[in-house]
């Protein structure tokens, strides 16, 4: 097969996993190398999906052992299958490289033989790039669950980033659609990479010059609504994930049908809109200082469709408003729906100076429809009178709505912090 | 009216601003000497550029408000945008009576512009690390061609030094007609048009199609978001993508 064809077949192969990110890495170029990665990331080009290319994100093969029932991979698939040679994907990532086309490469696999023979092939292709090529640019690689420890380490000295996909939320999930896969055999290699990175940046407090394990963090990817877990369970494990795991990030994938299996549920498009509500319920988690039991419970396992995570919380917890936009404190004005990380960082700066109308709050960039309802301005309500949650939960939806909106949000990347800042607005 | 009008230099903006307080005078606008109009009631001075008088403005804000606030000056200048030098002047009026804790004051409107104007330029640049796109020449030079809204040639050659240091490129405005050259030790910025067609290295367009591919079955057929992609990239710099 032409390399051309083979690149065909295994990027479609990849695209189903959403992590594109070359964030949170700082490693620089060498002497006489190419390449060097940017601590905050950056987009190359985007898809008619709306999605960034950050990565060259391929498969190394995608002839696969195994038989998951919601991947288009596995083996009772009738399917046309491929195999890049390392040599191969060295010199389409350096190309791609020296085009900037790429920010560096994103190699993945389906399981080829066994797990340690594919991880070994992996090694090849970065250990080559990093020591033949001298390549300096951003490489993130799966780990292979199952394969030993000690080539897993090996990998993760010279990549930026790790990532084991979860995938299935829960263990019976796990067993209905990938039999073959245990939950310990995908959390072993989670808790390795953190163990490694944990033991790696003491060393590197004493000794300065080892060299660095997996620096940009590992990540995990889930798919939503490929079964019937609840919007609780996956924020749950989610929150356990970032605690426990120290996970970067955890990416959430709108399952897309590629099988009519029994086992599947028969969905006519992938669930964008709830894939986005968890997405807005995430980044609570990050970086609004939200705990998983605040925004949903036994009662209410499942996120709202026609409303985002943060405005259902402040609706459900009506008491605490209005506050005051000249005396609330950096949390507080965080909780307030229209108001993100910038927009609060901007008002604490801004009411330094004079205290603030309800005018300035536009200039600042504080999405005041929003807003309106939950804030005074010096003990002024610009909203309506009430403050009953019926009334402005009403009047919010009639303005968002299972719109396009909606949708429009539902795919981005954490390049763009600031912007999904704002849009959990 | 009084219009100052220098050279189109960053040390011509800076001579300006020295002037005007030099000379207790508040111009209606500070203008480069191309983007001048015919205009009967506008009096016209030109300023001469000084390097010395430029250089202490350029202390004086480094010292007297701050760092960030000097590079939000010089993107405002980079912007090319109707009005900035009179902005600047403005802010930096505001700047030397309040100091380092000026770009906090975000009610203010003149902040508020240069902020906006800033954040513009510095989200123009972010958006080209990425969308610019190198061609291998027949004398393997790295060549690539843009047409940017602001004046960003310079923003971007640092960062390619860094990252392509063992390579020899060119990033070339178009428009502006000023290139970035690079020849694996360092870099400068040069008035530059190509008459010639440029010939391509004889794997070019392998690279090209290869990535065209790619670039095709990347997208997931059922989460088609064509908006989306132009919020992300609008269409005005699709022109010297090889993708699309
Ligand atoms: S092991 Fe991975 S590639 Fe193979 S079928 Fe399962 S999910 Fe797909």
């Amino acid at each position: 097969m032409e390399v051309l064809d083979k690149l065909k077949v295994l990027a479609d192969a990849a695209k189903y996993d959403v992590s594109c990110s070359s964030s949170g890495s700082n490693r620089s170029n060498k002497k006489g190398g190419l390449g060097n990665a940017s601590p905050a990331g950056i987009c190359h080009t985007w898809t008619d999906d709306g999605r960034c290319i950050s990565l060259l994100k391929i498969l190394m093969t995608n002839y696969c052992i195994y038989d998951c029932i919601y991947c288009v991979n596995r083996s009772s698939n009738d399917l046309l299958r491929a195999a890049f040679t390392p040599d191969e994907i060295v010199d389409i990532t350096i190309n791609f490289y020296k085009r900037n086309y790429i920010e560096g490469l994103f190699l993945s696999s389906a399981v080829y033989k066994s797990p340690n023979y594919t991880m070994e092939m992996i090694y090849q292709v970065v250990r080559k790039l990093r020591e033949v090529e001298n390549f300096n640019g951003y490489i993130h690689v799966k780990a292979i669950p199952g394969a030993d420890q000690e080539i897993v380490e090996r990998v993760g000295h010279l990549v930026d980033r790790m990532s084991v996909n979860i995938e299935l939320p829960t263990e019976e999930s796990l067993k209905l659609l990938a039999p073959q896969k245990t939950k310990e055999k995908i959390l072993k290699p989670m808790s390795l990479i953190k163990n490694s990175i944990i033991r790696n940046l003491e060393e590197r407090k004493k000794f300065r010059s080892s060299p660095k394990f997996v620096p940009a963090g590992q990540t995990t990817q889930l798919i939503i609504g490929a079964t019937p877990d609840s919007d609780l369970k996956i924020l749950r494990l989610t929150e356990g994930l970032y605690k426990g795991y120290n996970l970067k990030r955890v990416y959430y994938s709108a399952f897309v049908p590629v099988s009519n299996s029994p086992k599947l549920p028969a969905l006519k498009y992938p669930p964008l809109i709830r894939e986005n509500r968890l997405y807005q319920a995430d980044w609570l988690l990050r970086f609004y200082g939200f705990e998983a039991k605040e925004l949903l419970d036994e009662e209410r396992p499942d996120f709202d469709l026609n409303l985002d995570p943060k405005c259902d919380w402040a609706l459900r917890n009506i008491h605490l408003f209005p506050i005051e936009i000249n005396k609330a404190d950096y949390n507080m004005l965080l909780r307030v729906p229209g108001i993100g990380v910038t927009s609060a960082r901007r008002i604490i700066q801004a009411r330094k100076f004079s205290s603030l109308t309800f005018d300035d709050l536009k200039k600042l960039g504080i999405v005041v429809k929003r807003a309106q309802y939950f804030i005074t301005c010096n003990g002024k309500h610009y909203g309506i009178k009430s403050m009953n949650d019926e009334l402005i939960r009403s009047k919010i939806i009639d303005k968002t709505s299972l719109s396009e909106g909606a949708i429009q949000l539902s795919m981005f990347d954490n390049h763009h912090s600031n912007q999904i800042g704002g849009l959990l607005t | 009216m009084i219009y100052y009008v220098y050279d189109g230099t960053f040390d011509g903006l800076l001579t300006c601003i020295y002037e005007a307080f030099y000379r207790r005078e508040n111009p209606d606008d500070i203008v480069p000497m191309d983007k001048l109009e015919e205009n009967f009631l506008i009096q016209k001075l030109f300023i001469n550029t000084d390097t010395e008088k430029s250089a202490k403005v350029y202390r004086t804000i480094e010292e007297k408000i701050s760092v960030e606030s000097l590079k939000r000056v010089f993107y405002a200048y980079l912007s090319e945008l109707p009005k900035s030098g009179r902005n600047i002047l403005k802010y930096l009026r505001l700047g030397f009576k309040i100091g380092r804790s000026i770009d906090d004051n975000l009610a203010n409107d003149v902040v508020r512009t240069i902020d906006k104007i800033s954040n513009k330029v510095t989200r123009e640049k972010h958006l080209f690390l990425g969308i610019l796109r190198f061609k291998m020449l027949e004398n393997d030079i790295l060549y690539a061609a843009l047409e940017p809204e602001y004046n960003i040639v310079g923003l971007l050659a640092p960062h390619f030094s860094n990252r392509m240091s063992n390579e020899n490129w060119i990033i070339h405005d178009v428009k502006r007609n000023v290139a970035a050259f690079y020849n694996k030790k360092e870099w400068v910025i040069r008035d530059f048009t190509i008459e010639d067609r440029l010939v391509l290295h004889e794997d070019e367009e392998e690279y090209e199609e290869m990535w065209q591919a790619y670039y095709k079955h990347m997208a997931i057929e059922s989460r088609k978001n064509l908006r989306l992609k132009k919020n992300n990239m609008p269409m005005k710099y699709w022109k010297h993508l090889v993708e699309i």
